[in-house]
């Protein structure tokens, strides 16, 4: 399935902790914790389960100027992560 | 700024002793020249124009204009210029509207100098710079912004082509005698024209339709009428 058509969603019981210069993703269930840059806290924040990828990377092009390609891999390849670290959900 | 000269800033602040630290620091540095500065947001809007900085760096705060309107002003006025607000503290509804008005970037006072030196550098290649805990609700209004501008083409596809005639003069804040004149048709069938532009987008008054246009950016997206 592609994952263009779907929208990532963020796990509820999953919380999100920044501070001054760190930024934790602690998964209560799996104990796991991830640690996040600036650019993948955002992405983290559209994870609301309304926003297609498409419109995060469109937003991000159009806020920062970057090229759409470069933008595309980045936010694919965050969204990826979290996915691979089982703290997302998807729907249709 | 040309190749090889200075970053050529504009700095305006109510507080003569915070423009006073920012210029000392600005001018230890080979590649900044402070070219102006302001008090308040009218005398900054003013000091842009005649200078034509690369950089302004305005406080949201500025008196007589505050700085998010002057930032709208000066990208207005003098296109090429990048701004910089600034604020006391992180405020994400000043960093919200300051990025709405045009501005390049954002900071708190609360950055080091180093950091707003940073930024100007980088609004002047074309970054744009968003303190990193702010920019996940920066991006959630950028597209809950874009999704009421394709909800607004999407029912603007529903007008006709003279619909969309009536929409902008609407816009521009004709009457339906002005309609009838610019249009060469009757009052009559102006106001007509008018009441089906207001159903078609499900708006309740000239005002509101006028409104659509303005908040959604779209007078361009408008068949062209002559202003």
């Amino acid at each position: 399935m592609s994952v263009s058509t779907r929208r990532p969603i963020r796990k509820q019981e999953v919380w999100l902790r920044q501070a001054e210069d760190e930024n934790v993703v602690y998964d209560p269930e799996t104990g796991s914790v991830h640690i996040l840059n600036a650019t993948a806290v955002a992405i983290w924040v559209l994870c609301d389960g309304e926003t297609e990828p498409l419109e995060m990377v469109d937003a991000i092009c159009g806020l920062t100027g970057l090229p759409h390609e470069v933008v595309s891999e980045d936010v694919y390849g965050i969204l990826d992560e979290f996915d691979r670290a089982g703290i997302l959900g998807w729907t249709k | 700024m040309n190749d090889g000269a200075k970053l050529r800033v504009l700095l305006a602040d109510e507080q003569s002793l915070f423009r006073e630290a920012v210029r000392v620091v600005l001018s230890a540095e080979d590649d900044f020249d402070v070219v102006a500065e302001a008090r308040d947001g009218i005398q900054a809007v003013a000091e842009a124009v005649r200078t034509h900085p690369d950089v302004a760096m305005l406080d949201a705060g500025l008196p007589n204009c505050d700085g998010i309107r002057a930032t709208q002003m000066i990208v207005e006025r003098v296109p090429h210029c990048r701004v910089i607000v600034f604020s006391g503290e992180e405020d994400e509804r000043i960093l919200l509207e300051a990025m709405e008005a045009g501005a390049s970037g954002y900071l708190s006072k609360e950055a080091p100098l180093a950091d707003l030196m940073a930024a100007a550098r980088a609004v002047h290649r074309g970054e744009a710079l968003v303190p990193p805990r702010m920019l996940g609700a920066l991006l959630q209004r950028v597209i809950h912004r874009r999704r009421e501008r394709d909800e607004a083409l999407k029912r603007m596809t529903n007008l006709t082509r003279r619909e969309r005639e009536v929409l902008a003069l609407l816009a521009l804040g004709a009457d339906n005698d002005l309609i009838a004149q610019r249009l060469v048709i009757s009052p009559e069938t102006a106001r007509t024209h008018v009441q089906n532009v207001l159903g078609k987008l499900g708006v309740h008054s000239r005002l509101e339709a006028a409104a659509f246009v303005t908040q959604n950016g779209i007078l361009d997206d408008l068949v062209g009428v002559e202003r």
